[in-house]
Formats: C-alpha cells, sequence, structure tokens
C-alpha cells in the first residue's frame, strides 16, 4: 500500500495542488510571483480569445475521438475474429508503429501532406492537379488526421480487449434466436463491447484535449490547440500563472464533463471494470 | 417415394437425418448417420463425448455443415438455412444467456427480434415465464439468479419462439444431482405439456433413460441403436451399446443349438452354457456374445437352491441399494450380480459357495 500511496502523493497529487496554487500567483513583466489573486481567471472569462480556444479544443478533441472511434471499432472487429498465427501477425503489425515515439509518428505526415510530399506527387504525375495542394497541411484537418493516427491505438486495444471477453456462445444464441448477422451485432455485441467503447473515448478524448505536438507540428495557426497556448505562457510569455490557470481550468471543464456524461452512459463501469 | 419420405411429408418426422456425415480433414464426426425424429417426441441422443451426438445437433440447429447427406424438418431441407433462419431453438450447455439484458429482455429476446409487437412480447414472456414457474423474476439480472432459475430463463428463452423442434445440448450437465433429477422432471413436463419434439444431447444414459421416448445410440461418430429405453436396455443391438447402457456380463460363446421354443444354445470356451434368445441372423455354430445384466442374475447360498452354476465369491460390494457379488464359476468364468439389498441372499459373504442362476428370456445374444 504505502508505497503506491507515496507515488501517487509525490508524483500525482503534489504537483497538481502545486499547479492549482501557481494559478493564484501574480504576474507581471518582472515574472511571477506568490500571491492569491483571481487575476488569470479574471483574464479567462473576459478575454474572448481563451474562451474560444477552449470551445475548439473541447471541439477538436470530441471529433477526433469520434473519428477514431469510427476508425477502431473495425479494426478492434477484425483483430478479435482473427485466430491463431493470423491474429498474432495482425496484433504485431497493428502494435509495432507505437512502439515509435508519437513525435516522430506525427512528423511522418510532413513528408506525406507536404507541398512537396508524397500525396501531392502522386496527384500531379497523375495529371489530377496541374499545381501542388496547400491545403493538405497545416490547418485543423492535419491535426485530426494526426489525432488519430496518434491516439488510435488506445481506443482500438479497449475495444479490441472487451470483444474478445464476449462468448462466442452468445453469437450463436443471438442467430439461434432469430437475430440476423446486423440485428447481433446491435443487440448483443454493441452494448457487451460498450465498455471498451467508452474507455477508448474517454483516454483518446484526455489525449487529445491535452494535445501539444500534433497541433505543434500539423496544425499552423489556425489547428492551434489549448495545449500550444498553455506551453507559450509558461514557454515564452514566461507567464506561470496564466499557464496554470488555464491548464486548471481545462482539468475542471474535462472532469466536470467526464461526471456529467459518467450519469448517462455508465463511466463508472469503465473504471471498475463492469462491476457494482 | 421411398417410404420415409412419406412419412416426412405427411409431418409424423419432425426432423429426418438422412445419411448425414460430417468430415474435419481425414476425421469423420458424423458418419453415414440417418434417422427420424416423430413429432412430439422426447428424443435423446446418447454417447462418449466425442462420439458425435453434439455435432450432429449443431447441425440440425445450424451451427455445423455436414459435409454429406442431409437433414430435413418438417419435411423441408434446412441445409441451405442459416440459424437465424431455421425452426429451431437450442438450450446451449453453458445456457449462453445474455449478460446485458434482464429476465424479461433475455426471454423476449427472440421475438424483439422477429419484430412482434411490444405489447405481444410483454404477454408471451410473462406466459412462458409462468409455464417455467419465474413470473415473480422477470426484473431479475441474469447474474442475481441460482444455477436451477438460469436453467429456467434459457428454456423461456428458447420455448417462447414456439420452435418446431428444440435442441438441447446437455444443458444440466453443470448442475448438482439434486438439482439435475428435479430439471428433468422439470424438462419432462415441460416437453408432455407442450407436446413440443425436443431433442436432447446427454453423455448421461440415466438421465436419456429417465425422460426420452426414444434413444439413439451413438459411437465414433456411427449410429449405434435407436429405440425405446427399454428395447435399448433389454435388446442391445451390438457390443457397444450392450457396454456403454446399464452394466452387463459379457462372455464370448459358440451357438451349440436351436430350440423349438425360440431359445438358443451356446457354450463359452470355459464351459458355461447358456440358454437365451435366439439371434435372428446366426448360423448353427456362429460366435457370439452372451450379453447378461448384472441384476439379471441371481445369487444363492448353495444350500438353499438344487440347481444352477456352482461359483464362489470373488469380492462382495456394498452400494447401498444394492449388492455387487463378483463370482467365480467352475470353469473360470467371473460373473457379476447385483442384487437388491432386501433380498435373502444379502448376507452371503466373501469366499462363500454359491449357484447362480437366470431367466433365459434374460440372455441376449450378439452376434459380430
Amino acid at each position: 500500500m504505502l508505497p503506491g500511496v507515496a507515488w501517487l502523493v509525490v508524483f500525482g497529487l503534489a504537483p497538481v495542488l502545486f499547479m492549482i496554487a501557481v494559478s493564484f500567483w501574480r504576474s507581471s513583466i518582472f515574472g511571477t510571483t506568490p500571491d492569491f489573486v483571481l487575476d488569470s481567471y479574471a483574464r479567462i472569462i473576459e478575454e474572448p480569445l481563451y474562451l474560444d480556444l477552449i470551445v475548439k479544443t473541447l471541439r477538436m478533441a470530441a471529433l477526433a475521438t469520434l473519428l477514431s472511434l469510427v476508425v477502431s471499432y473495425p479494426l478492434a472487429w477484425f483483430l478479435a475474429t482473427r485466430r491463431g498465427v493470423w491474429k498474432a501477425i495482425w496484433l504485431v503489425a497493428v502494435f509495432v508503429p507505437f512502439w515509435i515515439s508519437y513525435v516522430v509518428r506525427t512528423f511522418v505526415w510532413l513528408p506525406i501532406l507536404g507541398r512537396n510530399g508524397l500525396i501531392n506527387q502522386a496527384l500531379l504525375s497523375l495529371g489530377i492537379v496541374d499545381a501542388p495542394v496547400e491545403w493538405l497541411l497545416y490547418n485543423e484537418g492535419a491535426v485530426y488526421v494526426g489525432l488519430v493516427y496518434v491516439y488510435t491505438l488506445f481506443m482500438t486495444l479497449p475495444i479490441y480487449l472487451a470483444l474478445g471477453r464476449i462468448d462466442p456462445k452468445l453469437l450463436e444464441a443471438s442467430a439461434d434466436l432469430g437475430a440476423r448477422p446486423w440485428q447481433t451485432f446491435r443487440h448483443v455485441v454493441l452494448p457487451l463491447s460498450w465498455p471498451g467503447v467508452l474507455s477508448g473515448c474517454i483516454m483518446v478524448f484526455l489525449l487529445a484535449v491535452s494535445a501539444y505536438v500534433t497541433p505543434r507540428l500539423l496544425g499552423g495557426t489556425s489547428g492551434i490547440m489549448l495545449g500550444n497556448m498553455i506551453a507559450s505562457q509558461f514557454l515564452s510569455n514566461n507567464n506561470w500563472a496564466m499557464g496554470a490557470a488555464l491548464s486548471v481550468t481545462l482539468v475542471g471543464i474535462v472532469g466536470a464533463l467526464l461526471l456529467v456524461a459518467g450519469r448517462w452512459i455508465g463511466v463508472a463501469e469503465v473504471f471498475t471494470g463492469g462491476r457494482k | 417415394m421411398p417410404r420415409e419420405d412419406r412419412e416426412a411429408a405427411a409431418g409424423a418426422v419432425a426432423v429426418a437425418i438422412r445419411k448425414v456425415g460430417k468430415r474435419f480433414g481425414s476425421v469423420a464426426a458424423l458418419d453415414d448417420v440417418s434417422l427420424d425424429i416423430r413429432r412430439g417426441e422426447f428424443f435423446s441422443l446418447l454417447g462418449p463425448s466425442g462420439c458425435g451426438k453434439t455435432t450432429l445437433l449443431r447441425s440440425i440447429g445450424g451451427f455445423e455443415a455436414p459435409t454429406e447427406g442431409d437433414i430435413l424438418i418438417e419435411g423441408r431441407s434446412v441445409l441451405h438455412l442459416a440459424p437465424y433462419e431455421r425452426p429451431t431453438n437450442m438450450i446451449f450447455q453453458h445456457l449462453a444467456l445474455f449478460p446485458h439484458l434482464g429476465v424479461r429482455d433475455n426471454v423476449g429476446f427472440g421475438l424483439r427480434m422477429k419484430g412482434a409487437d411490444r405489447a405481444e412480447t410483454a404477454r408471451r414472456v410473462q406466459e412462458v415465464l409462468r409455464l417455467v414457474r419465474l413470473e415473480e423474476y422477470g426484473d431479475r439480472r441474469v447474474d442475481q439468479l441460482s444455477g436451477g432459475q438460469r436453467q429456467r430463463v434459457a428454456m423461456a428463452r428458447a420455448l417462447v419462439n414456439d420452435p418446431a423442434v428444440l435442441l438441447l445440448d446437455e444443458p444440466l450437465g453443470a448442475l448438482d444431482l439434486q438439482l439435475r433429477l428435479q430439471m428433468q422432471e422439470e424438462l419432462r413436463r415441460l416437453q408432455r405439456q407442450l407436446g413440443a419434439t425436443f431433442v436432447f444431447v446427454t453423455h448421461d444414459q440415466g438421465e436419456a433413460m429417465a425422460m426420452s421416448d426414444r434413444i439413439a445410440v451413438m459411437n465414433a461418430g456411427r449410429l449405434q441403436q435407436v429405440g425405446t429405453p427399454a428395447e435399448i436396455y433389454e435388446r442391445p443391438a451390438n457390443r457397444f451399446v450392450a457396454t456403454f447402457v446399464g452394466h452387463a456380463n459379457l462372455v464370448e460363446a459358440r451357438l451349440t443349438g436351436r430350440r423349438q421354443d425360440g431359445f438358443a444354445e451356446a457354450v463359452s470356451a470355459d464351459g458355461l452354457a447358456f440358454l437365451g434368445q435366439a439371434p435372428p441372423h446366426a448360423g448353427a455354430r456362429d460366435a457370439v456374445l452372451a450379453v447378461l445384466r448384472h441384476e439379471k442374475l441371481r445369487v444363492h447360498p448353495s444350500d438353499t437352491v438344487q440347481a444352477g452354476v456352482a461359483a464362489s465369491v470373488v469380492e462382495r460390494t456394498y452400494m447401498g441399494s444394492s449388492l455387487r457379488f463378483t463370482c467365480r464359476a467352475q470353469g473360470g468364468a467371473i460373473l457379476t450380480a447385483d442384487t437388491p439389498n432386501d433380498m435373502p441372499g444379502r448376507d452371503i459373504a466373501e469366499g462363500a459357495a454359491v449357484l447362480l442362476d437366470w431367466s433365459p428370456a434374460d440372455v441376449v445374444f450378439l452376434t459380430e
């Protein structure tokens, strides 16, 4: 027990408490000094720039989550229904790219989507376009591509595990009771994999809402997210109080969303493994 | 039209299995199986594990595709139909109740899939829950039920669809003995009450005997014998049936003569003389296997009767309701007798000299 508690306190609780404390500090052009003022929070509420960015970040994270789900569910189903040595081969094929740093995996989209990238070269050589397509990179769309690619495994894995836990006899029982394949999917497979879907959605949403590298590398100016803003408060503006306040605000909003969502989609089951 | 096809068409036959074979590579799980299951009958498929009984049941339900032959339900070939298109319902070995649905939704699943209207579904579900005596449990989750109650939910979930044939894949296997006997009775009651056709797979011969109108004994993918429990028990068709169903003395012998009264005489290598039912297609001096059930062999203390085969008791085993005497007859043949615990001979000790006798009507000669 004790080492676990100590770990949580030192590396979990303490940084969060410190962050909350910093968010009340006073910031000036000379730096950030300990104090207890609401200046940073007041600015977040007053300046549309911050609120707009928070809303945009939540929207982007939600859409990235949805896109991940659309990509991951069929993939998880495919993996869960393979057998024997092919299952192992496919699993490795899906997992191996994720042994590479996510920075590299994000970076790899530059030579694909870029002005002289793979896609543009293909389009040019096929004569489909006369000049390179400019809108592939440095916008919101490119950020979605990057986020989905980088985080999709966090969606695929829990769904794959949930599908793997479904007793195949239940699918037979469903067919035996007259359910056509899509009815079996709708009434048996989907509800039983729901905890996996929820875990995956929560994981990807949490990762996407705090994304920093992906919008930084692929987003240009229009694809910027709150993570980039927070980073710049700490790194370039030297305004720790503002950075901390934005972080705390984001955590607060996401926490509230999870609580509300938990009322009607059973988030508790995700964290307790389905036991009540 | 061959006779069996006419019968099927006339509707007396619920399921017709025609020369069905199922091969996994070079292994035959089913080999040339043909049988008719009559409408409204409780029919059991009995055999040891791996004998093909479950494969046959799953072939009827549509979960296995036979590689040879045909299966007809109500006179129509069903081989091209998916499980959800067949007029059958299955009770699975481990029940396969839907864990995410309550009792009522489990039972109503089939009706909902077929798009039955809500009120009608609710009415039918309640009716079937009453039939299986679970009307108070509709709102429970399935993991809140006892083993016997889960069993009843599985029955209700299948029966609510009013299947032409109900397939039961050893559903009682996981229950303890008392509950098992209770559920056997329950299944039998339901089957009689509904007049439905039940096809029941089991490896338990006692269960098959107690419940079935007719039994098909299977071994190694082949049909061994089809008949009523009494026919199977009293007139086993071959060595496998004689040993798998009940306990029997099996003695290799050779026919020595045939009598006017329909009995035949045979003598074993160690000189034991048998009188028994004459085998229909045996030559005058053919080798036969004499089958005599343990409980048909009577043991008498040698001072109480005049005639019989002299023997000595090698082993006496107390089995509660009965006693088992293993005896060595003069000449060396070992014969086993099961004697009810209230018979006069119950006090016979090991080593005692006894006389054995039996009725010729209880001896079956098998030609192999």
